[in-house]
């Protein structure tokens, strides 16, 4: 799941992502994105440029051990 | 002193204080950040957890998330009549009954009390597949920032000396040191080389070792410029003032700790 926090400085940015994964499907970069959705500190944009969910895949196995 | 604002918004400010020390700066800030008591969840009572997180890491994230602080509303646990028990005056409760599939946001919470709920509504907490469920209770309570990160009401919270910058009348205008500044503090205008901007100037003093004639000051003063930039729990020009009160009050208990200890002598 995203992150509710950058790690570095502590700004609340989860509730950015929706709205950031729509303009990336709506073939912006992830430049304009963040540039759009006002998230100017680097701590912050490596966020949701290094993000990579990891659920999907969790679920497909969940309850298969055990 | 005082205290000049430059720019002012709900969740992001930038003030100057002017004629402090750097003791008084730094004790503002410290405050700003560890001393304002703010609401975030505390303990998470886990009814039932069928999700992919695990409950430590869902009663993470849950905790993470910022909630609207109306702080005459409660006591610090501590300080509270209940003697730190939990009773509505200290703790808010969070409901949660939900089950997959569905993604979780941090507005499904049902709160007890309307005025303390999430202050963004849309935080993914966890995503839930078919037949997963969730079944939580979440205890929010006051806390500062010295206890944990997620009581902190300010993300971004900073300050730097504004400096003196002198150019004296001997430069000979070779604009040097203007194409040196890295924050384009400098302009060379009329003939002369003059300051645009000195709040951009982060004092790396480029421009002092660049020029060769040492025509170019820069000096610290007693002013220094605050960012502040909120969670969202509260407004920052809140943050400051109950930053400011909490000092005051400090300073008074060590006075009056002062004062008994000079009667003992």
């Amino acid at each position: 799941m995203f992150p509710v926090r950058c790690f570095t400085c502590g700004a609340v940015i989860a509730h950015k992502w929706e709205e950031y994964s729509k303009k990336l499907e709506e073939g912006k970069t992830p430049k304009e994105a963040l540039d759009e959705l006002g998230i100017t500190r680097h701590c912050c944009r490596r966020m949701f440029l290094t993000y990579k969910s990891v659920v999907e895949e969790f679920a497909r196995f969940h309850g298969a051990v055990g | 002193m005082k205290l000049e604002f430059v720019e002012d918004g709900e969740l992001r400010a930038s003030f100057i204080l002017r004629n402090a020390s750097a003791a008084f700066a730094n004790s503002v800030r410290r405050a700003m950040k560890s001393l304002v008591p703010t609401m975030a969840v505390d303990y998470v009572d886990i009814y039932l957890n069928t999700s992919c997180l695990y409950d430590e890491v869902l009663a993470h994230r849950i905790g993470l998330i910022p909630l609207i602080t109306k702080l005459d509303k409660f006591n610090m646990p501590e300080e509270c009549s209940c003697g730190g028990e939990g009773c509505p005056n200290c703790q808010v409760s969070l409901r949660l009954n939900v089950e997959g599939p569905k993604l979780v946001y941090s507005g499904d919470f049902v709160s007890d009390d309307p005025e303390t709920v999430p202050v963004y509504g849309n935080i993914p907490v966890v995503k839930l597949y078919k037949g997963q469920q969730l079944m939580i209770e979440a205890v929010a309570r006051l806390g500062t920032g010295k206890e944990h990160a997620k009581y902190q009401p300010v993300s971004v919270c900073a300050y730097k000396i504004i400096p003196n910058i002198q150019v004296s009348s001997e430069c000979s205008g070779c604009e040097e040191c203007v194409k040196a500044c890295p924050r384009s503090v400098l302009e060379f205008k009329d003939g002369e080389v003059k300051v645009k901007d000195v709040l951009a100037c982060s004092m790396c003093m480029e421009c002092v070792n660049v020029c060769s004639e040492g025509t170019i000051k820069v000096e610290e003063t007693n002013d220094y410029l605050f960012t502040v930039e909120s969670i969202g729990s509260m407004p920052v020009k809140n943050i400051i003032q109950k930053a400011l009160e909490i000092l005051i009050d400090k300073a008074k208990g060590m006075n009056e700790t002062l004062a008994v200890l000079g009667e003992e002598s």
